[in-house]
């Protein structure tokens, strides 16, 4: 039994997704965790993991961690499940550095008690990428854009043994077809039919994307299963060098046919029931549940076949639907494409969406069937200098604090749903986010909107920390509200309510508070100064408490275009007096001239000091 | 004057001049030697106050410059101070802030009145005068507070560096008169005069006779050489009276630290440990990691063996190489760790010298720190052997 990962599901329902269980489990609250053991030589003691109650969500992670939030705190927020995005996390020496690698990624990220779901792409934007082909896909990293074949992610699966895997699928967006005729910026390596850019990619690009992440699917399950999944790609492979001999000796002349013949030679499985008639010839990962990307972009009957074509796989464990492609549509348009693929999933597997996160679309989703999400909402707020004060349900937090002289209209509802704590009007609020909230930051009144908003305006770090560990304990309040509410039976009525009270997300547009345009300014112009001063690198090392808060890892909320500019400066700057540092310290410990590193670091500090 | 602290010193080294004392201030206990950490704003660099408690830390610096312009004084006083502000239930010292208009602007100009400077916000001109800084302080409600002194870099040579050591003990004298709270909050007196040890004298002679509880070696770690810092630091703890705190102000480095508490400093402050974690370097007994070289990306150790910091607990060198200047968490998890480190030594520093072993520390820390003997710096060599520790020769004897 190689399934992992269980979940029963009606829509809406509330369920629990717990890894390795044999127990099948359709408890509603407090299931405890299920004893967990990893397939990984390095890691085969047993593991109390947490689980995930649905509609639930996975904590959507940077890099592999909780932005801005340290494993401790990060513990405190009452989620079971981490989602990472491999994209992120794959250095360059990757997968090709595996060999050496010791650990699972539950182990390497500290997570051993979490579910943790790998996906190759961050669900919480959608990056066009160039190019997709047969063979891999585009992923945006760290250092840029590479390409990933099918054959690295299974490596890294294999090495990571991640709780469950995504599928690698060939998502496409309108974004990524440029008009008609213009023939540049094709999706696709084969440069097939170009979309018009009013109705997304064409027909035949969508039904390749979806048959391209069909035919992954199949070779990951082979692969999982310890099947050989890429005879029929070196088959191609093989008749492709053929050919090209052949073209090289002037002998081919029905070369397309050629091709599929001796490709069609090579072909000895059943790819769609997954019946290998090759050997087991790998090692197997049954510990790993498959999650499999559900695909049709803009086209429902693709959609449907995806969904229902996926869905017959048996031995998939789970689904997610990304939304994040279909953006640009109307919210209705992206529901209504949600509603086509869900309806044509099994109810009794977890389905994830990724894309709709605040809440209103989260409970739109929960209505049309969705388990599943992930905490990029909580994040995006964090990064506005935001804190949450809806709640869902009959406690009612936000409409209790909203000042009584306001009159209940829809656009101050809307307003409710947050605060902006750059706003100086909580300079002086010497009162939690959140009266009677219990997250880190809210709990006993220890840390005030005052502070906050001192500490956003000082470009102090701890502004972000108390903040996400604000928002995203409210939104895993949320959830939980959530499910008691399907258990008691009351969850139209409370999802009405919610819309009626805080209306709905505004788009964020990028622009941002304009007292963080003053802090952003005087910080660049304060850097500017200290870049006329050479040698800043040694004085910011031993300036007697000069610390001038010159953060350049400070927030990265959406910026205007200079601000952008400004920031790419600093940085590139930043970068230019660290390589120099970097090289200076490295040349000082050659020498093993301790002393004279101290020395010359002092000289450097008296030149910025001397008034 | 009035002190509102109690220094009970509880163990002496039998070879040097460290002690180990308490330092009991008005929010509790300080273990000293002591390093603290610097939160100029009102936070430790991301680290939340739980955090920095769990460490072990019981004082922490805030800077009066910075919260006088913000969050303001108006607003601490509304609040009660810069205690519950930043939720921080244990001591706070906060600097007088006329180091940081030297240091940080530029049209900082100093008369008898006071510093004046252009405000960073809308470029008027302001004075800081003792009384102010002694209000500022008042309201932010530090349990130790430093006078307002005249600041001159330690290379300035000449008749400038007397009028600064003169005007520091005229400006003490207006600072204990209008600071307002010396029952709650205790006032140290900044020790100036250069490099000359004349004037250093003849500043303690003065400073002395105002009695205040505590006592700050200043005018130092500005680039001079630490051959001639050491020296002055010595002679301060010689001169100074033994049975009040001595502080001396912005040493960080390990090396100094270790160095410094022979010499008879009982209190210390630096941004570097914190600092210096956010270009991604960590700290340890063998050296500073810069964990953003590659030669980390396989490197599944701890930053250090035996650290209990949430860091070195939760992850290895080649994960934090991967997060280091690029994610906030990063830089929270060396600041802790490097936090940690610095607490950590001064505790064995402290337990070294209650157990009377603290040469034989001495011996340990600098050969894991430098390993070869010709790499030790020659000033360390040389002031520890005026207070009779010989690192080249002396260890056998032990």
């Amino acid at each position: 039994m190689t399934q992992a990962a269980t979940a029963t599901s009606n829509s809406p329902t509330n369920t629990t997704i717990a890894v390795n269980t044999t127990t099948t489990t359709s408890s509603t609250t407090n299931a405890n965790g299920s004893g967990h053991e990893h397939g990984h030589v390095e890691d085969n003691k047993e593991l109390t993991k947490r689980v995930i109650e649905t509609p639930g969500c996975f904590m959507h992670t940077v890099k592999g961690t909780v932005p801005h939030l340290t494993p401790d705190t990060m513990r405190l927020q009452g989620f079971g499940g981490v989602h990472v995005s491999m994209e992120q996390l794959l250095q360059d020496h990757q997968p090709g550095g595996f060999d050496k690698w010791p650990f699972t990624l539950s182990k390497f990220l500290n997570l051993q008690d979490m579910i943790l779901l790998s996906d190759l792409r961050d669900p919480s934007r959608y990056f066009k990428v160039p190019i997709n082909s047969d063979r891999y896909v585009s992923i945006k990293t760290h250092k840029g854009v590479r390409q990933l074949t099918l054959e690295e992610y299974l490596k890294v699966i294999r090495a990571y043994q991640p709780d469950i895997a995504a599928t690698m699928a060939d998502q496409i967006a309108e974004a990524d077809v440029s008009p008609a005729g213009t023939g540049q910026g094709s999706s696709d390596a084969e440069g097939e039919t170009q979309g018009s850019p009013s109705s997304g990619p064409g027909l035949k690009r969508v039904r390749r994307s979806v048959d391209r992440s069909l035919k992954w699917l199949d070779q990951i399950l082979l692969d999982r299963q310890g099947m050989d999944a890429f005879t029929a790609d070196r088959a191609a492979d093989e008749a492709k060098r053929r050919r090209r001999q052949k073209v090289a000796a002037g002998q081919s002349h029905d070369s397309k046919r050629e091709i599929e013949a001796l490709a069609q030679d090579s072909q000895n499985l059943d790819l769609v029931t997954g019946k290998a008639t090759t050997a087991v010839t790998r090692i197997p990962w049954p510990g790993v549940s498959v999650f499999a990307h559900v695909l049709g972009s803009h086209v429902e009957q693709e959609r449907i076949r995806s969904a229902q074509e996926t869905a017959r796989r048996e031995a998939v464990d789970g689904f997610i639907v990304d939304t994040n492609p279909l953006r640009g549509s109307s919210k209705e348009t992206i529901l209504n494409l949600l509603k086509v693929s869900l309806d044509h999933l099994p109810v009794e597997k977890p389905r994830m969406v990724y894309g709709l996160q605040t809440p209103e679309d989260v409970l739109k989703s929960i209505a049309l069937g969705a388990d599943l999400f992930d905490t990029s909402y909580p994040s995006h707020l964090t990064e506005d200098g935001k804190a949450s004060l809806y709640s869902f349900g009959s406690n009612n937090n936000a409409i209790n604090t909203i000042d009584k002289s306001n009159n209940n209209s829809t656009a101050e509802a809307t307003t409710n749903r947050w605060i902006n704590l750059w706003d100086d009007e909580h300079a002086n609020k010497f009162i939690p986010l959140l009266e009677g909230c219990e997250c880190y930051a809210c709990m006993g009144g220890r840390h005030t909107r005052a502070y906050i908003n001192h500490l956003l305006k000082a470009h102090e770090m701890l502004a972000t920390v108390l903040l996400m560990s604000h928002n995203m304990h409210q939104y895993s309040k949320f959830f939980t509200d959530v499910r008691q509410s399907i258990q008691d039976g009351t969850f139209e009525q409370h999802s009405a309510s919610f819309i009626q009270n805080f209306g709905s997300e505004p788009e964020r547009t990028g622009e941002i508070h304009a007292a963080q345009a003053i802090v952003e300014a005087a910080l660049s112009k304060r850097n500017r100064l200290d870049g006329n001063n050479s040698n800043s690198a040694s004085s910011r090392r031993s300036s007697r408490n000069g610390d001038s808060s010159s953060d350049s890892e400070g927030e990265q909320g959406a910026m205007s275009k200079e601000e952008k500019a400004e920031a790419r400066r600093k940085l590139k700057e930043q970068e230019r007096f660290e390589r120099k540092e970097k090289n200076r310290m490295e040349g000082l410990k050659r020498k093993k001239e301790k002393q004279e590193q101290l020395v010359a670091g002092e000289r450097d500090a008296k030149e910025t000091r001397e008034p | 004057m009035k002190s509102a602290l109690k220094w009970d010193v509880i163990a002496k080294c039998g070879t040097t001049k460290a002690r180990a004392a308490v330092l009991t201030l008005p929010h509790g206990p300080v273990n000293a030697p002591v390093f603290m950490p610097v939160g100029t704003q009102g936070t430790l660099k991301g680290i939340t106050p739980d955090q920095i408690e769990g460490l072990g830390c019981q004082i922490m610096l805030n800077n009066t410059y910075h919260l006088g312009l913000r969050p303001g004084q108006e607003l601490l006083d509304t609040c009660g101070g810069a205690h519950v502000f930043q939720g921080w239930n244990r001591n706070l010292l906060t600097d007088s802030g006329g180091f940081q208009m030297v240091s940080l602007l530029k049209l900082a100009e100093i008369t008898e009145k006071g510093v004046q400077f252009e405000s960073p916000h809308d470029g008027s001109l302001m004075l800081l005068t003792p009384e102010h800084s002694m209000s500022l302080q008042n309201s932010i409600g530090a349990d130790i507070m430093m006078q307002l002194d005249d600041v001159v870099s330690s290379l300035t040579t000449g008749p400038r560096v007397e009028e600064a050591m003169w005007r520091s003990i005229r400006w003490l004298d207006r600072c204990i008169k209008a600071h307002k709270k010396p029952e709650s909050q205790n006032l140290f007196a900044i020790i100036q005069g250069g490099l000359d040890p004349a004037l250093r004298k003849q500043c303690i002679e003065e400073m002395v006779k105002r009695d205040t509880p505590g006592y700050a070696i200043g005018g130092l770690s500005g680039g001079e050489e630490k051959d001639k810092f050491w020296r002055v630091v010595s002679q301060c703890t010689d001169l100074m009276p033994r049975e009040k705190p001595i502080y001396c102000m912005g040493v960080g480095y390990a090396e100094d630290l270790v160095v410094c508490v022979a010499l008879g400093v009982d209190m210390f402050d630096c941004v570097f440990p914190t600092r210096t974690a956010r270009f991604g370097n960590a700290l340890t007994a063998t050296g500073t990691l810069s964990l953003r070289q590659a030669k980390f990306k396989d490197d599944f150790r701890p930053i250090e063996e035996g650290c209990d910091c949430i860091a070195c607990k939760s992850y290895t060198r080649a994960y934090l190489y991967t997060i280091v200047t690029k994610e906030t968490v990063g830089c929270h998890l060396i600041s802790i760790h490097n936090t940690a480190y610095q607490l950590r030594l001064m505790r064995q520093v402290r337990e070294s010298i209650i157990e009377d072993r603290f040469p034989q520390f001495i011996h340990k820390f600098f050969k894991d720190l430098f390993v070869e003997k010709s790499a030790y710096p020659e000033w360390a060599v040389n002031a520890l052997k005026s207070v009779n520790v010989d690192l080249i020769q002396g260890e056998e004897q032990l």
